[in-house]
């Protein structure tokens, strides 16, 4: 519970952490917009925005460069928000998208659709995503145990992903050779090319299932306490989780559904968030990993944009490739403790 | 983990699996697109006169690929059960120790970019050695002292299997032309294989499945744990080392020709062990020929059902271990 003394302590750490993101994401944002063909400068951007510019300008930022822009802050925060939803509500710090089937059971929704040409409308995908990734998660927790053994939540979830998998490869095998390259590049999970049709996809999920996820901040703090705590409380735990639950899902389904499985976004940006504000409490850990979210994935893009320019890689395997390493040294204490106690 | 063994008498047990395996191979080699009659096939394996386009089909086409996953099944068997012994791990699987995925990194990198002249033959296990070297000390070191815990080496390699496989994922990006090549293969495919494949493969099956066989006993002594194989006068920490780079060499060798089959090495030596119990002298070679089996019957079964495409057999193992996988996994917990 947040006291006022706490407030008042974390006060001056949270302005700081909230403003530098800021600066972070302007920073990032610029990077993002003003660089490449046509290269513009401040001036330029400001008269485009404001409804100048030449006409190639015009198209290139409004119609290319923003909206990727804005999917990526999008997707970013919400994949760190179902992360920290995850993580609280299962007391669980590998609870992540990623390893607990929700990514794989949307992905291999999605696949379906693309390889044998499903007469599908776009704007149902996401809804047939939640469905197969609410499938794979569902199928995670009911074969767990005791849900707070991490570690044997994750080799669960890394079973059901194998499974999955192979569902998709056996797909690709039935597909042609053009659809098999469109799929690669949608399983390891991209921004690029990406127009304001896709940010219209996610925007109402982000709109309905962003302010929600905040709102559970209040249960999450007592999920923290465990189960018995909680139950003493007066709270629902087993409906509560499930409610939660089904929201995380449908914040990663909907981003599935359009930028592929972006992985370790979802994982690393609540731990970064609780390791730098040095607190636990969902209230502000949130909004504060939203936020962070939303830097780590559109740094990710631009670099992903630019490390091998004019070849671009997709931003998915960056993540993966720097996170897991990443949470494994995050988590090195914690992994390092006698199973159980996590 | 106990189990009585089920048939006694050992050399029985062995002659009936070389028999069951004799079929398996014989009905591998009947079905396919030209169906052919299993006896057909058994008199031109034995060099009996039969019409010329069955004989080409048989010697040129199948009997390579079924050999191949005679051998490949026997090598992730054994490097499946060698792993389990020498980690205590019965989770242990050449996939979850990194040295698949690096193998496979490294042989992707090979061969995308290796300039194209130079054949990719007899080299390319040895690249993809190196690489399941590089995969296994990785996911050795970052797992630290969790290394002898069944579940932590297995988190750490899952997600060090994730960051390999998105770094193969670049290279294939950056060489957009490899992808249709390499992706099947990537989860592991018999398609195509024939005999300049097996050609490759004999040499180092032979030494690999030798070196591995010749170690069971050592591996018997390291099953006792750390404090009674030390007092045995045994250097643990050498003895593990030298078994673990006999299984990853058994492992890349294989990966280098039929590619990342995950799983086998898992199902294989659980299976083996039901039947002939935890003494390795016995449990590694019946492990081979498990593993054999497992390959031949799967293949053979996914070539049945998928005539028109061919579904590689890797993503047909995947299906049937992960849930076996998952039972582990499971049982492990309660």
């Amino acid at each position: 519970m947040m006291t006022p003394s706490l407030w008042q302590r974390k006060r001056g750490q949270l302005l700081l952490y909230i403003v530098g993101s800021m600066v972070f994401l302007i920073a990032i944002g610029l990077l993002s917009l003003l660089p490449g063909t046509p290269n513009l400068s401040l001036p330029d951007l400001w008269s485009i925005l404001n409804g100048g510019g030449t006409p190639l300008a015009r198209l290139v930022v409004i119609q290319l460069r923003l909206p990727r822009l804005a999917l990526g802050m999008l997707a970013g925060a919400m994949l760190a928000l179902s992360g920290g939803l995850l993580q609280d509500s299962l007391r669980n710090p590998l609870a992540g998208p990623e390893l607990l089937g929700v990514s794989a059971g949307a992905t291999v929704v999605v696949a379906a659709i693309t390889i044998f040409h499903l007469p599908v409308l776009l704007i149902a995908i996401p809804w047939l995503a939640l469905v197969g990734g609410l499938t794979g998660s569902s199928v995670v927790i009911l074969t767990m145990h005791r849900m707070g053994d991490s570690v044997r939540l994750v080799l669960t979830g890394a079973a059901l992903t194998a499974l999955l998998n192979a569902c998709v490869i056996i797909f690709m095998s039935l597909g042609t050779q053009n659809d098999l390259n469109i799929l690669f590049l949608f399983l390891v999970g991209s921004l690029a090319n990406r127009t304001w049709v896709h940010v219209q996809l996610v925007l109402p999920w982000a709109l309905v299932a962003i302010p929600l996820a905040l709102l559970c901040a209040r249960p999450l703090n007592i999920l923290q306490l465990g189960d018995d705590v909680a139950r003493g409380l007066g709270l629902p735990v087993v409906r509560v989780r499930l409610l939660i639950l089904v929201l995380s899902t449908a914040l990663v389904a909907a981003v599935v559904a359009v930028c592929g499985p972006i992985s370790f976004i979802a994982l690393l940006a609540p731990h970064l968030a609780r390791r730098i504000l040095k607190t636990s409490d969902a209230r502000v850990i949130l909004p504060c990993a939203a936020l962070l979210g939303a830097v780590l994935l559109t740094a990710a893009d631009l670099f992903a944009r630019e490390a091998f320019a004019p070849q671009e890689l997709p931003v998915g395997i960056w993540t993966t490739l720097i996170g897991g390493p990443f949470l494994l040294f995050l988590l090195r204490h914690r992994l390092g403790k006698k199973r159980g106690a996590l | 983990m106990m189990y009585r063994p089920v048939i006694r008498y050992y050399p029985l047990l062995i002659l009936l699996s070389l028999f069951m395996l004799f079929v398996l191979l014989v009905l591998h080699v009947a079905v396919g697109s030209v169906a052919i009659s299993p006896a057909t096939v058994i008199a031109a394996l034995f060099n009996q006169p039969v019409e010329p386009f069955q004989h080409i089909i048989i010697w040129d086409l199948r009997l390579p690929r079924a050999l191949i996953a005679l051998l490949a099944g026997a090598m992730f068997g054994l490097a499946g059960a060698i792993l389990q012994v020498v980690m205590r791990n019965p989770l242990a699987e050449p996939e979850m120790t990194g040295a698949t995925s690096g193998a496979v990194l490294f042989a992707v990198l090979w061969l995308a970019l290796a300039p194209a002249q130079t054949a990719p033959g007899p080299v390319l296990p040895l690249v993809a050695l190196i690489g399941g070297l590089v995969g296994g000390a990785l996911v050795y070191l970052l797992s630290g002292r969790g290394y002898h815990d069944p579940v932590r080496l297995v988190l750490t390699g899952v997600l060090m299997s994730a960051v390999l496989r998105s770094a193969i994922a670049i290279i294939l990006l950056l060489r957009q032309e490899v992808i249709g090549t390499v992706l099947l293969w990537l989860i592991g495919s018999l398609n195509g294989l024939v005999w300049t494949q097996l050609d490759i493969l004999w040499p180092w099956a032979l030494i690999a499945l030798s070196l591995g066989l010749t170690c069971a006993s050592l591996a018997n002594v390291l099953q006792l744990g750390e404090e009674s194989a030390t007092s045995l006068g045994l250097n643990v920490t050498l003895a593990r080392l030298g078994l673990f780079g006999v299984a990853a060499l058994l492992t890349t060798s294989a990966v280098a020709v039929v590619g990342g089959i995950t799983f086998l090495g898992l199902l294989a030596p659980h299976l083996a062990r039901r039947v002939v119990g935890v003494d390795a002298r016995r449990l590694f070679p019946f492990s081979m020929l498990v593993g054999s089996a497992i390959l031949l019957a799967a293949d053979t079964v996914t070539q049945t059902l998928s005539q028109p495409v061919s579904i590689p057999v890797g993503a047909a193992l995947a299906l049937l271990g992960a849930p076996f996988f998952l039972y582990l996994v499971w049982r492990n917990a309660s």
